[in-house]
């Protein structure tokens, strides 16, 4: 499972990335721009598409969902500070907190975080990212960085990013202490991290 | 927990699977506007978004970038988003819908069906009464048969009758001999233009030179007002 993640990983990245000029789209978005809509749909459906599907495993659902991912950040739009950073994280954001809540409600899983998912959609929260962060030289280091990572981090951070499992859910899963998971997430995370670090700004 | 304990799990904060307790000491920390922080959780967002870009590819269909952009097409913007916002919810309305508005379809043909099997029933029965008498109108068109009986009432049996106008009704009158009409009931006709219509109750025959019938506004008037598509001389009872 953890390497499935990141295998194919280039073809996607090329599309994913070219996020310079946000701040152009962000205000046309703000000023209800229809072409906006469409602008956005080509830097990052394909994405937000990606993401989705791998989460939900269906690519019908997919489509409902990636409809609703860019309706919301259409909506929200007004509250996005074109200033501070790129819609990418933000789409990404919604979009995988849609795909996950799909999931849970399948699974009448508690949605003990789903007020915390909502909340920290807000752009404010998620668009702190820099443009030039989500290039591909960065997260082809990230890719090889994730992949030098045990089996049991790879396991964890997957189930907290594509199924959005708090560590004691994880612990559960994996039938692990909640003690050893949480070492492996901080140490897959710090691991990360410092692969990247310089590349990303303070 | 210091600084640097809480930024360890930064992103599982950003990414909303933090449980309650350190969820609300981040919030904390944070609200109290820590320098060093600040810019920590500014990584941990874009570490998020990095990891979630590293996905297997997949394309989406043609159609959905059309589909996106029609959800705010000019004047639909509210509506869209209350269908996308519960995309998956509202297909399981839609099929909700669809079988009970099929399930109504059903019961309102089987309204239709039942009340028009009573009313040929009720038609039988008035035809099998002994005193009731028939009365044939119209060569042409409407065609039909009128009956009285004195007891019962008039039956009107009618086919070939004109399209009725929007807030348009039948109106069957029974005209005294010398008298002005009197209201005998409001009906409508079925799509194929046919109508059984009753109007129960005593009916002196001897009195009643003819029965008949008008185009008339939904309520129905009180008088005629307009020219009777149908006129059946009720004589020599």
């Amino acid at each position: 499972m953890g390497a499935v993640i990141l295998s194919l990983l280039f073809p996607l990245l090329a599309i994913a990335l070219r996020i310079a000029g946000d701040g152009d789209l962000a205000r046309r978005l703000k000023s209800r721009d229809q072409s906006a809509m469409g602008e956005m749909y080509d830097r990052y459906g394909r994405l937000a598409f990606s993401l989705i599907v791998r989460i939900v495993r269906n690519e019908g659902i997919a489509e409902d969902l990636v409809q609703e991912t860019f309706l919301r950040v259409w909506n929200r739009s007004a509250s996005f500070d074109e200033e501070k950073g790129a819609l990418a994280p933000w789409v990404l954001a919604v979009a995988r907190n849609r795909a996950i809540d799909y999931v849970r409600s399948l699974e009448a899983r508690q949605t003990r975080n789903s007020m915390e998912l909502d909340k920290l959609e807000r752009p404010g929260v998620c668009a702190v990212v820099d443009d030039a962060f989500l290039q591909v030289d960065r997260v082809r280091l990230l890719k090889t960085a994730f992949d030098k990572l045990p089996p049991n981090q790879r396991m964890v951070l997957e189930l907290a990013y594509f199924e959005g499992m708090s560590q004691p859910e994880m612990a559960e899963r994996m039938k692990q202490p909640l003690g050893t998971v949480k070492t492996w997430v901080r140490t897959a995370l710090r691991s990360l991290r410092e692969e990247i670090g310089e590349a990303v700004p303070a | 927990m210091n600084c640097d304990d809480l930024a360890d799990v930064f992103e599982l904060y950003a990414l909303g699977v933090l449980e309650a307790e350190e969820r609300g000491e981040i919030e904390a920390h944070l609200g109290r506007g820590c320098a060093a922080c600040t810019p920590r959780l500014r990584r941990a967002a874009a570490l998020n978004a990095a990891i979630l870009a590293v996905v297997p590819d997949t394309a989406p269909p043609r159609g959905l970038r059309r589909r996106v952009v029609s959800l705010v097409g000019s004047g639909r913007s509210a509506w869209g988003w209350t269908f996308a916002s519960g995309s998956v919810a509202a297909a399981l309305l839609i099929a909700l819908l669809w079988f009970s508005v099929r399930d109504r379809e059903l019961e309102s043909q089987l309204a239709r069906e039942r009340a028009n099997l009573t009313r040929v029933q009720q038609a039988f029965a008035f035809l099998n009464e002994p005193e009731t008498k028939q009365v044939i109108f119209g060569k042409g068109e409407p065609r039909g048969n009128v009956f009285v009986n004195p007891r019962t009432g008039v039956l009107l049996i009618a086919s070939n009758l004109p399209p009725l106008p929007v807030g348009k009704t039948y109106e069957l009158w029974v005209i005294p001999k010398g008298g002005a009409p009197k209201p005998a009931g409001l009906f409508q006709s079925d799509r194929e233009g046919t109508a059984i219509y009753i109007q129960s109750g005593a009916l002196d025959l001897a009195a009643t030179g003819a029965v008949a019938v008008t185009v008339e506004p939904d309520a129905g008037s009180a008088q005629p007002t307009t020219t009777p598509i149908i006129v059946a001389p009720v004589a020599g009872f």
